[in-house]
C-alpha cells in the first residue's frame, strides 16, 4: 500500500537535513566563543564537512584536479586521470560492487543449499548439528585476517570473507524454512505422483523462499561489510581501501567520501532485494480476507 | 455439457471405476497404545455410483480413504480399485479432494490444476489445455491466472476438484470436501458436484458429516460406527435425480436421515 506522505513529514525531514548539514558545515566556527556547546568531536580534522567532502568528492572522482581546475571530458583530462589514479573513486567501487557481489552469490546459494539439505535430513542434520554450532559462536570478522593471509590481497580473499559471513545468516533461515514446511504440501504432491526430488522442486524450495527472502536484506550488507573489512586488512583496490589510504593521510574527507558512498551502495542493494522479493513473492501478498 | 473433448480420448467403459475393499483393518502403531482406526471393512462400490460414508467423527473415514488412495497402507485386508490392487498413489486411477484445498499458494489457480501434469513430464501446450478444460467443468472459467488467495473458499475447492479430475481418473475420493465452506456455498457446491458426477460419470467416494448431504448426494450411505470403524449400515438412496431442494422436506428423505441418525447415536 503506497501513501502519501504528509507535507508536514517530509517537511520534518528536509529541516533536519539541513539543521544537520548546517552543524556539520559551520558548528565548530562556534567552538571558540562557546567550547561548552560545542563538542570536540565536531572538529573538521575528524569529521571533515560537507563543502570539503564535496570538494574531496569532485577530486576522488576525477572531476577535478587536486589543484582545483575542473576535468575536461573532451579534452582527454578526465579519462587520463582515471587512467593514472588506480584507486579512484569509480574503480574502487566497481571493485568493491563486485567483490560484495560475488561474496554474496557464493554465500547464499552454499547456505541455501546446505540448509535445504539439512533442513530435510533429521539424521544430517544430528550429526552436523554441534559443528555448525561451534563454527557460528566464531565472530566471522576475526577469520578475515586469516584469510587475507591465505588467499592474498587480490578479490579473491574479500569474496572469501563476504562468503563466511552471509553463508551462515542464509543457511540458518534456509534450515528452519525447510524444517517449518506444511507437511500437507507434501503429502498432496506425493499424493499426485511427485517423487522426492520433484517434491524438494516443487514444494520444499517455493515455501522456503520467503524465509531465504528474509535473510537476504541483511545478508547484503553481511557481505558488503566482509568485503570493506578484507579491503582494511588488505587491497590495492576498493572502497575500504580508499578509506584506509585517507586515514594515512590523516584526510577526514576522503573517509567521509567512502562512507558516503558506501551508505547509497547499501541503499540500493537494499531496494534491489526488496524489488526481487516483492516480485518473486507475489503470491503472499494481500490474503483475500473470506 | 460437453464430454472432455479433444483431450486424450477416453472409452466411456474406462471412465469409471470399480472400488472393492475387503476384509480391511488399520492399525496406528504409537509409542503408546496401537490404535485400531479401522477393522474389518468390505464394500464394494460398483462403476460410476456415488456411494457417501458417513460415521462419527474420528471412526476411521479419512484413514480409509487415505488407504483408497495409497497414501497409507491397510494392516489387513485387501483394496483393489478398478480390478487391480492400489499401493502407492496413482493419480491415473484415483483423484483425491482434502477437506482444506490444499492447492498451492505459490502456483496460479491454472498451474494448481496442471501440477499433477506437470509431474509426469506433459507438454505444456497439453497441459494448458487440460487444464483449462478441467477449469471449465467446474465453473471456473476465466480465473486461471490467479492466485489461491485471490480465490474465496468455494472457489478452492472447485480448483481442488478441477486438479483431482484433471487426469481423469476413474474414481474421485473426497473427505469432507464442503466442510469448510458456509451453508449456502455448501448447497450450492453440492448441486455443482452432482453436475460435475453426471457430466464425467466417475465413480465417487464422499465423506461427510452431514447427514443430509449424506442422502441428498448419494446413491448409496455406507454408515460406519464409533472406533475401531466397521460397516453397521449400507443404505440405497431411492430417490430421482436431479436431485432438488424440495426434496430435503420430503418424507423419503427424512426417514432415510433417521434411519442414519439412529446407528449414529446408537454407536457414539
Ligand atoms: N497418524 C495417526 N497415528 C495414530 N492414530 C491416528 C493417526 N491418524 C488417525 N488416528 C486415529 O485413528 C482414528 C481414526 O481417525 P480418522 O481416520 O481421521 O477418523 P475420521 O476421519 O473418521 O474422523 C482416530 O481415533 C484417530 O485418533
Ligand atoms: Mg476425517
Amino acid at each position: 500500500m503506497r501513501m502519501r506522505r504528509p507535507v508536514s513529514t517530509l517537511a520534518w525531514q528536509v529541516l533536519i537535513c539541513v539543521a544537520v548539514l548546517s552543524i556539520w558545515q559551520w558548528g565548530y566556527g562556534l567552538h571558540g566563543s562557546f567550547p561548552w556547546l560545542v563538542p570536540d568531536l565536531l572538529d573538521p580534522y575528524f569529521v571533515s564537512k560537507p563543502s570539503e567532502i564535496f570538494g574531496q568528492f569532485l577530486i576522488l572522482g576525477c572531476f577535478k584536479s587536486k589543484l582545483g581546475a575542473f576535468n575536461g571530458w573532451f579534452n582527454g583530462d578526465f579519462a587520463r586521470c582515471m587512467a593514472r589514479t588506480e584507486n579512484n573513486l569509480w574503480i574502487a567501487t566497481a571493485v568493491t560492487l563486485k567483490n560484495t557481489f560475488f561474496g554474496f552469490l557464493a554465500g547464499v546459494s552454499s547456505g541455501f543449499a546446505a540448509g535445504l539439505v539439512l533442513g530435510r535430513s533429521d539424521r544430517l542434520s544430528a550429526i552436523f548439528q554441534p559443528f555448525i554450532t561451534a563454527v557460528n559462536s566464531i565472530p566471522r570478522i576475526a577469520l578475515a585476517p586469516i584469510i587475507v593471509l591465505a588467499f592474498g590481497i587480490g578479490d579473491m580473499s574479500k569474496v572469501v570473507t563476504s562468503w563466511i559471513v552471509v553463508v551462515f545468516l542464509v543457511f540458518f533461515n534456509t534450515f528452519e524454512g525447510a524444517r517449518s514446511i506444511d507437511e500437507g504440501f507434501v503429502n498432496v504432491a506425493r499424493l499426485l505422483g511427485a517423487s522426492e526430488w520433484q517434491i524438494t522442486r516443487t514444494v520444499v524450495i517455493p515455501s522456503t523462499m520467503a524465509w531465504v527472502f528474509a535473510s537476504l536484506s541483511p545478508a547484503i550488507s553481511f557481505a558488503l561489510i566482509g568485503v570493506i573489512v578484507g579491503e582494511f586488512i588488505g587491497a590495492e583496490r576498493g572502497i575500504g581501501r580508499l578509506i584506509i589510504e585517507s586515514e594515512a593521510r590523516a584526510e577526514a574527507s576522503g573517509m567521509m567520501v567512502a562512507v558516503i558512498v558506501l551508505m547509497l551502495v547499501g541503499v540500493a542493494l537494499s531496494a534491489l532485494i526488496w524489488r526481487l522479493q516483492a516480485y518473486l513473492l507475489r503470491w503472499q501478498q494481500h490474503n483475500m480476507v473470506e | 455439457m460437453q464430454p472432455l473433448a479433444n483431450i486424450t480420448p477416453i472409452k466411456p467403459a474406462a471412465r469409471a471405476g470399480a472400488v472393492q475393499l475387503g476384509g480391511v483393518g488399520l492399525v496406528y502403531k504409537t509409542s503408546g497404545q496401537d490404535v485400531v482406526a479401522v477393522s474389518d471393512v468390505s464394500i464394494e462400490v460398483k462403476p460410476g455410483r456415488f456411494a457417501v460414508l458417513v460415521g462419527p467423527s474420528g471412526c476411521g473415514k479419512s484413514s480409509l480413504l487415505m488407504m483408497m488412495a495409497g497414501l497409507r497402507h491397510q494392516t489387513s485386508g485387501a483394496i483393489s480399485i478398478n480390478g487391480a490392487p492400489i499401493e502407492v498413489p496413482d493419480p491415473d486411477r484415483v483423484g483425491v479432494v482434502f477437506q482444506e484445498p490444499s492447492l498451492f499458494p505459490w502456483l496460479t489457480a491454472e498451474e494448481n490444476v496442471e501440477f499433477p501434469l506437470t509431474l509426469r513430464g506433459v507438454s505444456k501446450q497439453e497441459r494448458r489445455a487440460k487444464a483449462e478444460e478441467a477449469l471449465q467443468l467446474v465453473g471456473l472459467d476465466g480465473f486461471g491466472k490467479r492466485h489461491p488467495h485471490e480465490l474465496s473458499g468455494g472457489m478452492k475447492q472447485r480448483v481442488s476438484i478441477a486438479r483431482g479430475l484433471v487426469q481423469d481418473p476413474p474414481v474421485l475420493l473426497m473427505d469432507e470436501p464442503f466442510a469448510a465452506l458456509d451453508e449456502q456455498t455448501r448447497m450450492t457446491m453440492g448441486d455443482e458436484l452432482l453436475r460435475i458426477w453426471a457430466a464425467t460419470g466417475k465413480t465417487i467416494v464422499f465423506v461427510t458429516h452431514s447427514l443430509t448431504e449424506a442422502v441428498y448426494l448419494a446413491d448409496e450411505v455406507i454408515v460406519m460406527s464409533a472406533r475401531p470403524g466397521r460397516i453397521v449400515d449400507r443404505l440405497e438412496v431411492a430417490l430421482p435425480r436431479p436431485r432438488t431442494f424440495e426434496m430435503l422436506s420430503g418424507d423419503a428423505f427424512g426417514s432415510l436421515r433417521d434411519r442414519i441418525w439412529r446407528h449414529i447415536r446408537k454407536s457414539a
